[in-house]
């Protein structure tokens, strides 16, 4: 209960908004460049040299969150998350994805750190093969203990569509969070830019935006996106000039 | 000979249709270090496999869908490099495209795929890392490539696998159908749609879960890092970021004077604003769409909101569709512009060339060489999008008077129409230009007069730019995220992820020297049927017509401006005043297999 309270105490106190988390980090980096920057103007200072800046100390994440239509489809995300998992880029191994939607809609495709955790639930073994980290919220796999291709109860129970096997071991892949610093978050917001910001974020807080968000398959975020993005074209039909003339003489 | 350690799995993917076969192609790592991948093996192979006067449509003529060493790594932006020889031109082509076909192909353990024989009857190819398969594709045959990929993308039942497919253009063999891959992008200016048809090869879909070996992953991290930030930070590409290469048809008009105009009547086209990057943010697109790892996503989706095409939704322009289908025939209404360049797609036609095709025919009517008559009854006019969608569709299936005639190209239209009509003619070595008039931008020239390929525009655009234009298409990098963006570090750069990735002891100098032995690998494939300096020159209507109007008004490329331009190039490449490449250049290249071709060419046609 004592817990339960300070994080709201939290809450009230900090900001605590995505924004807000951005907007944090940012400043906290450029004091770093500003500090740097004094260091190396004072020269070689006893003082610089004893004591380098720090980096700012981070919060342990807890969330990842996708802000789905400023996805480019790059893959950054995938590329980052199999080189920190595997030490090559791998995107099959990728804990993270992005799905092509009707050729024209890219949705990416990542685990939401649901709170009440149905991948777990449904995980037949004892103990469980698979564990939710209490730190930073990452999703472990025990690979001794797990069943692998045979069982996957855990893709079957995830309202996300998120888990996929491993090509090699026919595994299940999870998000481990990497640790508390995601880099597939961190490749998105170095790639991101002018004009389109970045779509993976993270977050210490999951504010039930996890829980809403988590209960969209891939497809139907596709299908809502695609309805959002390309009014008037609603479901991606295609309209092909062909065709289209072709009806225009059929009606005269 | 030695396999590859990293970067190349030393394994080529090799198809003969004739009997639904396939079978590994080992490769060294040597040819490698030679050749590097993409175009650079093609031109290889092609030298090595190839008499001259090669009929490009034969059954043993090959298509390779190659990427490069840097495919599948962390490094940016890799593309994919189709090579084959055009059926065209008759000269050795390449083209490159966008998306992830090519990272797909080395995620599935192959280097490249090269594809030879002729099926009997239509087929597809689908890769799955190792298993390859052969599906029927009679079904498909006739559908235009949005639906064919799609059918395709079905069958696949993976949302990850990726398609390269051929549209009606192609079946019918018109000689500039393309290849569409992943529904948006294509790789054109070949002839390799019209080879597929030959070959009855509808498409490839590939699937892979590999990985690429690298040999010293950190160092190559280091340097692939490096290379990526250059690319998120350059200031002068948030415009591209921000609009595309549409962006440029503005630039184009007010600034360089070079924006193609009614068949290269002028460059100052006050319409652009009707058809420009600007309307298009304003009224089209959507959302961005990048390449693998590409922080420069520059291709644009859009929808059509208004008017007969409502909901159709597209991509573009970009330049090149933009100025060929947009100036070039004078549209000033957007929406038919993007119907054009989607029919264009969707038929597999290429767009540069059908653009200028479409503006050639529309000059010669406009000039009483051509008349209705000739063209089924129908009378182009600049700017009337129903008459060229009609026209399109026409050359697509070769259909009546109007499809076969204008489905032979430039070249051969003016040989038919006679009358003068060569003057209005824009190709060099047989191939329409793009976009870009060299009279008022005069470095294209050197990518369109003395690349490989021939009217091509992206060959680089100075001698050394010609050179490592080489070594980007044949790593199938693109220009804009990495070339462009190292500017004068491209030799470092390149060198500096090449070596850890596979392992190899390159140098800067071995950079330039790679890039050349490619060029002078596709100029001697390209001497044997019959180049020389007379054919690296631009045509006659370029040379001797003054640029009317806007900011370059006066302009012309002038003889002097050739000779320069040829005299540098040949001599940075160590080649003779001609444009043959010396004995000695072969031997100091390592191409020696080549200097008995070289000579044959020389006597045969008396050079």
């Amino acid at each position: 209960m004592e817990g339960k309270e300070k994080k709201v105490s939290d809450l009230l106190q900090k900001e605590t908004t995505r924004r807000g988390f951005l907007r944090g980090t940012a400043v906290a980096t450029g004091s770093a460049v500003a500090l740097a920057t004094i260091g190396s103007l004072a020269g070689k200072s006893a003082y610089a040299q004893a004591k380098p800046p720090e980096a700012p100390k981070k919060d342990l994440m807890k969330y990842l969150f996708a802000e789905r239509q400023n996805c480019t489809g790059c893959r950054a995300c995938e590329y980052a998350c199999s080189v920190f998992h595997t030490g090559v880029v791998r995107p099959s191994v990728a804990r993270v994805h992005v799905m092509k939607y009707k050729d024209v809609i890219d949705v990416p495709v990542i685990c939401w750190h649901c709170d009440d955790h149905p991948c777990i639930e449904a995980c037949p073994t004892t103990p469980k093969a698979i564990q939710a980290d209490p730190k930073h919220n990452g999703i472990i796999l025990n690979e001794n203990i797990c069943l692998g291709a045979k069982c996957m109860k855990c893709q079957e129970a995830c309202p996300a569509h998120y888990v996929r096997a491993n090509p090699d071991t026919g595994k299940p892949l999870f998000c481990d969070m990497c640790g508390g610093d995601p880099e597939c978050v961190k490749a998105c917001l170095a790639q991101s830019c002018n004009p389109q910001g970045p779509c993976l974020m993270a977050n210490k807080l999951g504010f039930g935006v996890n829980m809403a968000y988590r209960a969209v398959t891939p497809e139907q975020a596709g299908a809502d996106l695609l309805d959002l993005t390309f009014y008037p074209n609603v479901t991606g039909k295609r309209v092909t000039p062909a065709k289209t003339a072709k009806s225009r003489k059929a009606r005269r | 000979m030695s396999a590859p350690k990293g970067g190349c799995f030393g394994k080529i993917l090799e198809i003969n249709l004739s009997n639904r076969t396939y079978k590994t192609r080992e490769v060294p790592d040597e040819v490698y270090q030679k050749a590097i991948g993409g175009n650079g093996l093609a031109a290889y192979f092609m030298t090595n496999e190839y008499k001259a006067h090669k009929d490009p449509l034969a059954e043993d003529a090959f298509i390779f869908y190659g990427p490069g060493p840097l495919n599948g790594t962390y490094c940016i932006a890799a593309r994919t490099s189709i090579a084959n020889m055009s059926p065209y031109t008759g000269l050795i082509s390449h083209a490159e495209t966008g998306a992830h076909f090519g990272n797909e192909i080395k995620w599935a353990g192959w280097d490249g795929i090269y594809v030879k024989g002729r099926a009997k009857s239509p087929v597809w190819i689908s890769v799955v890392d190792d298993k390859v398969e052969f599906k029927d594709a009679t079904n498909l045959w006739g559908k235009d490539t949005a639906e064919t990929h799609e059918a395709i993308m079905k069958e696949m039942k993976d949302p990850y696998a990726r398609t390269a497919v051929i549209g009606p253009a192609g079946e019918n063999q018109v000689p500039i159908a393309c290849v569409i891959v992943e529904r948006f992008r294509a790789a054109a200016r070949s002839g390799t749609g019209m080879l597929m048809g030959n070959k009855k090869l509808k498409g490839i879909a590939v699937r892979g879960t590999k990985a690429v070996p690298v040999v010293d992953n950190v160092r190559f991290m280091e340097v692939a890092n490096y290379a990526k930030k250059l690319a998120v930070e350059k200031e002068a590409w948030q415009g591209i970021k921000r609009w595309g290469t549409a962006g440029l048809l503005e630039l184009k008009h007010y600034k360089d004077g070079s924006l193609i105009t009614k068949n290269f009547q002028t460059t100052w086209y006050p319409d652009i604003i009707k058809i420009g990057g600007e309307e298009a943010g304003r009224r089209f697109w959507k959302r961005h769409v990048a390449c693998n790892h590409c922080p420069v996503h520059c291709l644009k989706l859009g929808v059509i909101r208004e008017g007969r095409y409502r909901g159709m939704i597209g991509e573009g322009p970009e330049y090149e569709s933009g100025g060929l289908l947009g100036s070039n025939l004078g549209m000033n209404d957007f929406n038919s512009m993007i119907a054009l360049i989607e029919a264009c797609d969707a038929y597999g036609l290429d767009n540069i060339s059908t653009g200028g095709i479409l503006g050639f025919t529309t000059e010669l009517v406009e000039k009483g060489i051509l008349k209705p008559a000739d063209l089924d009854g129908l009378k182009p006019k600049w700017g009337d999008g129903d008459t060229y969608m009609a026209l399109i569709r026409k050359l697509a299936y070769k259909e009546g008077k109007a499809g076969k005639l204008l489905s032979q190209g430039v070249k051969k239209m003016a040989a038919e129409v006679g009358k003068g009509s060569d003057y209005y003619a824009a190709i060099v070595k047989g191939k329409e230009l793009a976009a870009h008039d060299p009279r008022g931008d005069k470095a294209r020239a050197y990518s369109y007069v003395l690349g490989s390929c021939g009217g091509d525009h992206h060959e680089g655009a100075s001698t050394r730019g010609l050179v490592i234009f080489a070594m980007l298409n044949s790593l199938s990098l693109c220009s804009f995220a990495t070339g462009l963006v190292w500017g004068g570090e491209n030799a470092k750069i390149t060198v500096g992820m090449l070596n850890p990735l596979c392992g190899w002891s390159m140098t800067e100098d071995d950079y330039w020297t790679t890039g050349k032995r490619i060029l002078t690998m596709e100029r001697v494939f390209n001497v044997r049927e019959g180049v020389s300096r007379k054919d690296d020159r631009l045509p006659k209507r370029l040379m001797t017509e003054k640029l009317p109007a806007g900011p370059k008004k006066g302009a012309v490329f002038t003889e002097e401006d050739t000779k320069k331009f040829q005299d540098e190039f040949y001599s940075f490449l160590g080649w003779d005043e001609k444009g043959i490449p010396t004995e000695a250049t072969l031997k100091t290249l390592g191409l020696e297999y080549l200097i008995d071709d070289v000579a044959a060419a020389r006597k045969e046609y008396k050079l």
